[in-house]
């Protein structure tokens, strides 16, 4: 879905059709929003914004990079799945494992090689498992398929985890990493650092994004779009279904090892109730959320997930402390906000699917063809 | 082997319940094609509106007339609260893509699970005074709880009830036609949204019995919401589309769970009970990928 050029930008070579960004105010208006990423770290020290806004911005990142699987594998691959939270969890438990308990030698711990080597390899181990629990989707689709993503899940994270691989270092199911263990380079990356974290989690965002952007427009791009519309037309038209769909499902495993493997930084624990179920179904939600099958998309539906959750807690935190003189019996409010921020997660989902299913990329771009085609604006449905 | 024979009779008890919740889920899919995630949270949300109805009538009446009337209040409830949730939400779904009416399911789960813990809050209750002594039965030489001995037979019953419903009345016939052809129901004069609606009544009378007896098992806390889950290996084993499938399938599904339980626990201690009809499920599709008695979908470009 290509929105339509400002009246009178033309291009004169196929070269210049395919660029990423292909007029002026398109590269300032990118350019701008890296500068804007970039200068959050010394926006939150504003008085009047508050620290925690970095943690907001580098969860928002982390549901990006894990939900970026979940595109690859709904929006472009049309294979659907519920059970993704499972390949970020080996991811981190891969990364976690690799970072503690490999003797590293003393020049790789000291350059911080460490760790962006566990990354690689979590992204590679999460996308085996992930190929492991894609194997049916050579045989079944549809319901049946989402059936042996959600085994995914079950199988991954409550048992194999939690029974057998959290034991490992008999440390209990919570494993904790030191502070200082994990290092990129000469910096150290852990909770006493946001601003470390929050950079960390914007290069590699932006590196996954590029490579899903390049990969959505290459020949494999285009060979799982041909199995989402159609995979028997697909088929006949010389596309080798099977193991397309597997490369699709060692992909987006991959993304969620990279997912998982950055988020321990950000938590410096791992414990399976990190990657529940819950996850999974917050991921296609974000997805849906903000448009299926585009990469902005993604980028729209985790700023608003995150966003909602964060102003929900601020509203029932700032609501149950200003009531709470007046109306002390309004105290069981505060202990029961993750509920109603899972209530309002559901009513959320609901109300997209019924009202906005193209969700909020399709609004985007509706609102950019309006300015490029202005003063000749039509915004109604269709291309 | 009487070790086994146990495990077996226990099974097939266990496995009674979920094939009346799994009852449910397949008449919402084979009237109205929707493919439905919530149900472990309708099962949940049934467990805990009849224990809430119990505590009140137990301090009125005995306690097998207390339980039966929760019991009764529960199928009243539910029949509301699905015809409410079939009207608002499910009803403008209808001709979405699958993902999008899936997707609604597992926002409706969101919000009943949150709904539910806000109201009763995470704890485990049981239902106080117990409705089955502890004093196990005596089948055929071996012990059998009275709790699921009488889950079985409500569960039967019920069945038994909802399939003759679904075969001999008017209603039953109707929604028969429109799981059949819905086209050629609507032209023949049957209601198709009245039929969505009674579908939903339906699974959320079986869900909220079959959660009020589970309840009974183990008390009631968020993993009664995680056995009713268990209904989707147990529906795709018999075959999304059929009745009797719902109903082996939860029978086999309760065998193997339990099995697997006394066999296998000492090799994988841990929730090996839990998920292995998960497990099962996925071996099972790449050998019969529509189930035992699923509809084969013949697809065309």
């Amino acid at each position: 879905m290509s929105s339509y050029l400002p009246c009178g930008t033309y291009h004169e070579s196929y070269r210049d059709e395919q660029k990423w960004w292909r007029t002026p105010f398109i590269k300032g208006k990118m350019g701008l929003m890296v500068i804007l990423a970039l200068s959050l770290p010394l926006l939150v020290r504003l008085d009047w914004v508050g620290g925690e806004w970095l943690s907001v911005a580098y969860t928002m990142n982390y549901y990006i990079l894990a939900a970026l699987g979940v595109q690859l594998l709904i929006g472009y691959c049309g294979q659907i799945t519920l059970g993704h939270a499972a390949f970020v969890a080996v991811g981190a438990y891969c990364s976690t494992y690799m970072v503690l308990f490999i003797p590293w030698p003393a020049f790789m711990v000291d350059y911080g090689l460490a760790y962006p080597l566990s990354i690689v390899c979590a992204g590679i181990l999460a996308g085996l498992w992930s190929v492991l629990f894609g194997l049916p989707s050579a045989r079944v689709k549809g319901f049946y398929l989402i059936m042996t993503t959600m085994a995914a899940q079950w199988i991954t994270v409550p048992l194999v985890i939690t029974q057998y691989v959290s034991q490992i270092g008999g440390r209990g199911v919570a494993l904790s990493i030191p502070p200082g263990t994990i290092k990129v380079g000469p910096w150290v990356i852990d909770p006493s650092n946001d601003e470390g974290i929050y950079l960390f989690s914007l290069v590699l965002v932006a590196l996954c994004l590029l490579a899903m952007g390049n990969i959505a427009r290459s020949k494999l791009g285009r060979a799982w779009v041909a199995i989402r519309d159609n995979d028997i037309a697909a088929e006949t038209m010389g596309v080798n279904i099977v193991s397309y769909k597997l490369l699709a499902f060692f992909v987006a495993g991959f993304f969620a090892g990279i997912a998982g493997a950055f988020y321990i930084s950000a938590l410096s624990f791992v414990s399976p109730e990190h990657y529940e179920w819950f996850y999974s179904l917050l991921w296609v939600g974000i997805i849906l959320i903000g448009g299926v099958g585009s990469i902005q998309g993604l980028v729209f539906g985790s700023a608003f997930v995150v966003l909602v959750f964060k102003l929900l807690e601020m509203g029932v935190l700032g609501l149950s402390s200003g009531l709470m003189d007046s109306y002390p019996e309004l105290g069981w409010v505060t202990t029961k906000i993750i509920f109603f921020k899972e209530s309002a997660f559901g009513l959320a989902i609901i109300f997209f699917l019924i009202y906005e299913p193209n969700g909020l990329a399709y609004r985007y771009w509706q609102l950019k063809n309006y300015f490029n085609l202005w003063p000749f604006s039509y915004t109604g449905k269709g291309a | 082997m009487e070790f086994f024979l146990q495990l077996l009779v226990t099974g097939v008890m266990l496995g009674s319940i979920y094939a009346l919740v799994a009852l449910g889920w397949v008449l919402i899919y084979k009237c109205s094609g929707v493919l439905n995630l919530a149900m472990g949270e309708l099962t949940m949300i049934g467990g805990y509106v009849c224990l809430s109805l119990y505590i009140r009538f137990s301090t009125m009446m005995s306690i097998e007339s207390a339980f039966l009337l929760s019991v009764v209040g529960t199928l009243f409830v539910g029949l509301c609260l699905g015809l409410i949730t079939e009207r608002l939400f499910l009803r403008k779904m209808i001709g979405e893509p699958i993902l999008a009416v899936i997707m609604v399911t597992v926002g409706l789960s969101f919000f009943f699970k949150g709904m539910v813990f806000i109201i009763w809050d995470t704890d485990t209750q049981v239902f106080l005074p117990r409705v089955f002594p502890i004093e196990p039965y005596e089948v055929w030489g071996m012990a059998v709880g009275q709790v699921y001995f009488w889950s079985f037979i409500a569960a039967m019953v019920l069945m038994t009830v909802f399939v003759s419903f679904f075969k001999y009345t008017r209603w039953g016939l109707s929604m028969q036609a429109c799981a059949d052809d819905e086209m050629a129901a609507l032209s023949l004069g049957v209601s198709a949204k009245f039929v969505y609606a009674l579908a939903w009544g339906i699974a959320f009378m079986a869900a909220g019995v079959g959660g009020s007896l589970l309840g009974n098992i183990n008390g009631l806390n968020y993993s009664v919401s995680l056995l009713g889950l268990l209904v989707l290996p147990v529906v795709v084993f018999g075959g999304l589309n059929s009745i009797p499938g719902a109903i082996v399938g939860g029978l086999v599904i309760g065998i193997l769970q339990n099995l697997s339980g006394g066999y296998l626990d000492q090799f994988f201690p841990g929730g090996i009970k839990e998920i292995f009809p998960f497990i099962f499920m996925v071996f099972f599709l790449l050998f019969k990928p529509f189930g035992l008695w699923g509809w084969e979908r013949i697809e065309r470009v």
